[in-house]
């Protein structure tokens, strides 16, 4: 069944962006101001988004282990971090390309670049973190902790370019009331949103699988010192 | 433009590649795991 979703979700997420490609590169015409790179949006927002929303996730699950004891929901919270962290590092270096082309530096210690690599540098402790503590119980409460503190930096990220002037743009997608994209170029943002989310999805459930394989490794070592 | 599409992709790829890795690491784990605990389970 799992394989099945898999499989599923791997030929939505291939037809989506296959169309999507053909729409960034052959349909749309250049940006006025920018010429050609700023169709580097199309992949920056949406790994951005899923970032935020994976770290998101990733702390309610959290949360939910804390109050249930579940250890399944630790390890979705797990799952879904690990893979928000390829999602952010793609927002981040994918920005960078941009500025370097746009503004002439690589970086800029602005309010939303400056949270964003805080919020990156915090999960990949968080990872690190659950690397060193061996017992499973104290590993996930230490690991939600962290989870709350880094998704607080995320929720800060988000809003900073409506609460600071920064040197990153203020926000552009309607449904921020942004409303700096032209009618038409906008929509292959959500599209390759829901592309990457089905790819997202499918590097969860494969992490999950992972997670399941180790905690049965962990039972038969409990069974064979037992003996 | 290019830059950024094949960093993005690159960034995807490397991490499926680590992900097969850990994957079949896990997997020589289980099966040896599995070894060990049906050779103590075997009588004496």
């Amino acid at each position: 069944m799992r394989t099945k979703i898999i499989l599923l979700l791997a030929i939505v997420s291939a037809a989506l962006l296959a169309w999507n490609l053909q729409t960034i590169f052959l349909r749309l015409p250049d940006e006025l101001n920018q010429g050609a790179i700023y169709r580097i949006i199309y992949f920056h927002v949406p790994a951005n988004i899923l970032g935020m929303t994976g770290f998101g996730l990733g702390m309610l699950f959290s949360l939910v282990y804390l109050v249930t004891k579940n250890l399944r929901y630790d390890a979705l919270a797990e799952s879904l971090t690990e893979v928000a962290l390829v999602f952010a590092s793609i927002g981040l270096v994918t920005g960078s390309i941009w500025a370097r082309i746009i503004w002439g530096v690589w970086w800029a210690w602005d309010v939303r670049l400056t949270s964003w690599l805080v919020c990156w540098l915090i999960f990949a402790g968080y990872l690190m973190l659950r690397h060193a503590i061996e017992e499973p119980i104290q590993r996930a409460k230490f690991a939600a902790v962290v989870s709350v503190f880094g998704t607080v930096d995320a929720y800060i990220s988000y809003k900073s370019i409506e609460w600071y002037r920064n040197q990153h743009p203020a926000p552009v997608l309607s449904i921020r009331n942004g409303g700096g994209m032209a009618p038409g170029m906008e929509a292959p943002i959500w599209w390759n949103l829901l592309a990457l989310t089905c790819l997202a999805a499918i590097l969860v459930i494969v992490r999950m699988r992972q997670q399941g394989i180790a905690r049965e490794i962990d039972t038969l070592r409990r069974t064979a010192h037992s003996y | 433009m290019l830059y950024g599409l094949t960093a993005a992709w690159l960034i995807v790829v490397v991490y499926v590649v680590l992900l097969s890795l850990r994957d079949r690491k896990l997997r020589k784990e289980l099966d040896r795991v599995r070894r060990m605990v049906e050779t103590a389970e075997k009588p004496k």
